[in-house]
């Protein structure tokens, strides 16, 4: 009788054991829709990695609310019951499963990600500190085998609110960043003045930009096309007005870009934080004195204006 | 183990919250000393915090800024600062002795070393003001500038706290009777100077032997 | 029962000044516990209002992708005020009101260890907020550089006042960490050497263990963040160089002390929810709490590993790789204490016989959103996850639903239970349950779209943003404005049962604990007699007394 209870219950627990099990793959299927495109190597990985916390996390909320919701449903007291429940004060092989599984659950996430994060190999501003970082020597094998770029790291300089990008070779600037794809791009992070982030969603690539420091970055851009970067470090008062785009394209249009752009001569770039500060266009202003935003750069390739219209037109 | 602020016949709710509403908090059953000791100890541990997190500032500026030291300057003169140190240090032998001396009830004796302990701290206090007076930089002068003062002032604020607790002491010591409660004041006092002390030993270390 | 007879006896009792009836000791300086307990939860709440119409204010101007509500800097003075009174304003202080009520109660004290010392820490609270509020009114208008200050941005000050914002700023949460470090003194000396006869630690309810695992973290934490405070403030003012980059100053310094203590703030705003969680499913469930023992020991494991993990919010910032690296472990391991919480509240509830009113919906609903807050947390930590959404909405989202989802239901599902306790009345139970019931959905109506937004890469802190984030935060905003109308019911509740609902006896959850072993409200000093304590707590499902001495814990008990 026992036995035959104690089967039906492992039965019982099993079966919902799989159905849990196979919602929470769905969801971390789910879970590659809910981000930004893939257009770096990064992504592909950071991904995977989204996709797997999903399906766990899915399976271990599903589970605690469940088991919740059956106790509300089915366990609750009568109108005039009055007693108590069961004085059962713990369980120890059940308190050590519980706490068991958690840790090498963490242990499992944690280690997986430090994989991702090697093979990422982004840098940052490591170099700041003394100490050669440590995990990082099977980077260079691990990091996948595309091309690295040629040409000397492009200059991204950060200030408030502006985004300018120098290309040492060419001698170009521009406020709009250009990226040959599948090659292993190398970037040069600087700000005149605050702390700003450089973030580009569909690269799931982020870091602060330091002043008084030179941050090198590193990503490997897979897909053609026109993406945002923005700045996701906050700058002040026009911090939410400083983006731009990037455009990852083939190493033809890329080399036919800087051509271009080189010829092409410098002119004033228009600058969104520059033009409110200037026009003070908001109906319901206090007159609190801001810091005023740096001029518009003189830049031999201004951003693309259909992508980064004007104040009062979208944004 | 109640000590009894009302007559208990008077069992009436009313008189009981009425007494207890002027009296306020004085009649309760507890060590108040020992309460107030075993806070003030958790109080230093906690301020203590605010002193490593100064050291560590001081540390991580010392290893990674670029230009540490004032141009012109070529570090700090460690001898005069050796001889405050002695003399700070030392006063925590003279406090103690100090608190023997009230242990025992010897109450002039305990006013003869409280007075050279506060001596003794406000020489601390004057060698670092001339130490101050004769340096070529000021708190703004670079992040060496700044944690000097920012931890040599925020320790000497600290010494003279302390000084100015052990006037209060010894005025209150001439109170009759003032030591029927305990000796919490003197206590604490006594250890908030051993305190500032060893702050001060670590403070040495780090600014003046380590350069 | 002798409860009718108690009632009777408050009735004609005189309206004294320290008499539990007298509104008039709310506004004096009462070194009742219990006073000041209400006083901090009232101010608070008053504050979580004007928190609550900044944040409805930043949602109005998020409803549309152009900054057209607002100019920008008042936008972002919005934001600023909006964390610094929720955080500085509402929990902690709103927290410590309710320990303050209830930890002599429940560790059978008269008062605290040092009445005076409370009373002078909780009127630094209003002292603090009319700085912070009074900050709108100087030229350059409140600070702008968002709740964490990060220098370089805090240290511009555009008007080049002395008296400006962003110093009256670093004034209020000066005070305010004065005024938390008193308090946590306070809790830890009255926890430690105040604990009635009987009252061994392993008989202490899970809320006073709580309590001072989160105190203790105030007292190593806060004074971090202090130090971080005078080199910003001495930067800002004297013109020092500590966080200055333009003059050799290291900005990444001070983020390292902010988060040295801010990160484990969470902690102090978390634990005593999970307190109050640990009282709440055991009165309502009927069951002892699962596993007492390995709870409460969790909450000081989470205290000591909240200490080593800060770096998690500056995975993006000037950080090198290793770094993140251990800090992501140590981040991870936080889950597993938190983990057995979570399990021991849910074996806890089941089986159980439950009864669903205000209190138990409240934290049955705070637990899952917690739960669902710990899911985002973990892959917060992940250090890669954390690249990609780091200062983005999906951080927002998270941390709502901790302080929201959980420490806002968790304080309502207090309030709520013992309410009764406070103030000698029952709350209406149809009020509590669409309060509820509208919590809920508002909150996660305001709260979800920010996970989608922010695995899309909206940064938080705009006041602006491209148009294909609009639906979601139309959502929000919907949400947002419906949280904000969620308050009333609970205001009219509270006030309305105050003053005229019915009287609440001495113990009407049939709980067990020393702070219903006493009347509603109890007397001015708790106990006539300390109760001594001789079984642990919880003992749902067994008739064991909780004290030796129940009938002579108060006078009037002697007269029936």
């Amino acid at each position: 009788m026992m036995e035959s209870m104690k089967i039906r219950t492992i039965l019982i627990l099993g079966t919902i054991a799989i159905a849990l099990a196979l919602v929470s793959l769905w969801m971390g299927q789910q879970a590659y829709t809910w981000l930004p495109p893939q257009a770096s190597v990064e992504a592909e990985s950071i991904d995977r990695l989204f996709s797997f916390l999903v399906t766990l996390g899915t399976f271990i909320f599903l589970g605690v609310v469940g088991t919740l919701t059956y106790s509300v449903l089915f366990q609750q007291a009568g109108k005039y019951d009055t007693s108590d429940g069961p004085h059962i004060e713990g369980n120890l092989t059940l308190e050590i499963v519980w706490t068991a599984i958690p840790f090498v659950l963490v242990v499992w996430i944690a280690g997986y990600s430090y994989h991702i994060y090697d093979q990422m190999s982004i840098l940052g501003p490591m170099d700041h500190v003394h100490v050669k970082t440590m995990g990082m020597a099977t980077a260079e094998a691990a990091t996948l085998d595309t091309p690295e770029m040629k040409t000397h790291p492009i200059e991204v300089r950060a200030r408030q609110w502006v985004w300018e990008f120098y290309y040492p070779e060419q001698n170009i600037t521009s406020t709009e960043l250009h990226l040959p794809s599948n090659q292993r791009v190398k970037l040069v992070l600087r700000s005149e003045d605050v702390l700003h982030g450089f973030y580009v969603p569909a690269f799931r690539v982020k870091q602060d930009i330091i002043p008084g420091r030179v941050i090198d970055f590193e990503f490997t851009p897979i897909r053609e096309g026109r993406y945002r970067l923005r700045d996701s470090q906050y700058s002040g008062t026009y911090f939410a007005a400083m983006q731009t785009d990037v455009v990852v394209e083939s190493e033809q249009a890329y080399q036919q870009w800087l051509i271009d752009a080189a010829a092409s001569p410098p002119i004033v770039a228009y600058n969104r934080a520059f033009d409110e500060y200037n026009r003070a266009h908001n109906p319901i202003s206090t007159g609190w004195k801001t810091v005023e935003p740096a001029p518009p750069p003189m830049v031999n390739a201004p951003a693309n204006r259909s992508t980064n219209p004007p104040s009062g037109q979208s944004l | 183990m109640n000590p009894t602020k009302i007559d208990p016949s008077l069992n009436s709710h009313v008189e009981s919250t009425h007494i207890s509403g002027l009296h306020g908090t004085v009649e309760h059953t507890h060590d108040e000393a020992g309460n107030s000791m075993f806070g003030f100890i958790v109080f230093l541990l906690s301020e203590s915090v605010i002193f490593l997190s100064f050291f560590a500032g001081y540390i991580v500026y010392k290893t990674t800024a670029l230009d540490w030291l004032p141009k012109g300057f070529t570090g700090l003169e460690t001898h005069e600062p050796a001889i405050n140190t002695v003399v700070l240090v030392s006063s925590s032998f003279v406090i103690y002795i100090a608190e023997r001396f009230l242990h025992v009830k010897n109450l002039w004796g305990f006013r003869a070393f409280w007075l050279l302990t506060m001596a003794m701290g406000s020489y601390f206090l004057y060698g670092q003001a001339v130490e101050w007076r004769n340096l070529p930089f000021g708190f703004t002068d670079g992040v060496f500038g700044g944690t000097f003062y920012l931890l040599t002032g925020f320790h000497g604020l600290h010494v003279m706290t302390g000084v100015l607790l052990q006037t209060i002491m010894l005025g209150r010591s001439f109170i009759p009777g003032n030591y029927d409660k305990g000796e919490f004041g003197v206590a604490a006092t006594s250890l908030f100077w051993h305190f500032v002390d060893v702050i001060w030993i670590i403070l040495f270390i780090l600014i003046y032997i380590w350069q | 029962m002798t409860n009718l007879s108690v009632e009777t006896i408050t009735q004609i009792e005189q309206p004294l000044p320290g008499a539990p009836d007298n509104w008039k000791r709310f506004f004096s300086f009462s070194t009742d516990h219990k006073v000041i307990g209400i006083q901090y939860l009232v101010t608070s709440f008053f504050f979580f209002l004007i928190g609550g119409i900044f944040a409805m204010i930043i949602r109005g101007e998020l409803i549309t992708p152009e900054a057209d509500l607002l100019d920008r800097a008042v936008y972002n003075a919005m934001f600023t005020m909006h964390g610094t009174v929720m955080l500085f304003l509402w929990t902690f202080p709103s927290l410590v009101g309710l320990s303050n009520y209830l930890v002599p109660l429940m560790i059978g004290a008269k008062d605290m260890a040092f009445p005076r010392l409370n009373a002078a820490a909780f009127w630094m609270v209003p002292v603090f907020g009319v700085i912070l509020m009074a900050s709108f009114f100087v030229p350059g208008g409140p600070s702008q550089s968002g709740w964490w200050a990060y220098p370089p941005v805090s240290l511009q000050n555009p008007t080049g006042n002395l008296i400006n914002g962003q110093m009256l700023w670093l004034l209020a949460v000066a005070i305010s960490g004065v005024s938390s470090i008193m308090g946590a003194v306070n809790f830890v000396t009255t926890i430690v050497r105040m604990r009635s006869p009987g009252m061994t630690w392993f008989r202490m309810p899970v809320f006073v263990w709580t309590v001072l695992a989160a105190q203790i973290i105030q007292l190593f934490g806060l004074p971090a963040l202090t130090a971080g405070a005078v080199m910003l403030l001495l930067d800002l003012t004297v013109g020092t160089s500590f966080f200055d980059p333009a003059k050799g100053g290291d900005p990444i310094l001070f983020q390292h002390f902010f988060w040295f203590y801010s990160h484990p703030a969470v902690y102090v705003i978390i634990l005593p929810i999970f307190g109050i969680f640990s009282e709440i499913f055991p009165v309502y469930a009927r069951k002892p709490l699962f596993g007492y023992k390995v709870v409460a020991i969790s909450s000081l494991i989470i205290t000591g590993l909240s200490g080593i993990v800060w770096v998690h919010h500056m995975f993006a910032s000037g950080t090198p790789g290793w770094m993140r690296m251990v800090f992501m472990a140590t981040t991870m391991l936080i889950s597993v204490p938190t983990g057995i919480k979570v399990f021991a509240w849910v074996a806890t509830v089941w089986g159980g016989k439950l009864r669903l009113n205000t209190p138990m919906l409240f934290a049955l609903g705070g637990l899952v959103m917690f739960v669902f807050a710990g899911i985002t947390g973990i892959m917060l930590a992940s250090v890669p996850i954390d690249i990609h959404v780091n200062n983005t909405y999906f951080v927002v989202g998270h941390f709502h639903y901790v302080i929201y989802g959980a420490v806002v239901m968790g304080m309502y599902a207090a309030l709520y239970h013992w309410f009764p306790k406070m103030t000698g009345r029952m709350y209406s139970e149809g009020l509590g349950k669409l309060h509820f019931a509208l919590t809920f959905l508002g909150t996660n109506l305001n709260f979800f779209p920010m996970h989608p937004l922010g695995l899309q890469g909206m940064p938080r802190r705009v006041a602006s943003y491209d148009p294909e984030f609009a639906f979601w935060n139309v959502v929000a905003s919907l949400g947002a404005f419906l949280l904000g109308m969620s308050t009333l019911p609970f205001i009219l509740n509270m006030i309305g049962s105050w003053v005229q609902g019915e009287k609440a006896p001495q113990n009407p959850w049939r709980a067990i604990g020393l702070e219903w072993l006493v009347s509603s409200p109890p007397t001015v000093e708790n106990f006539e007699e300390l109760p001594i304590v001789i079984s642990e707590p919880y003992g749902y499902g067994k008739s064991e007394p909780l004290v030796a001495n129940p009938d002579a814990l108060e006078v009037s008990h002697e007269s029936n």
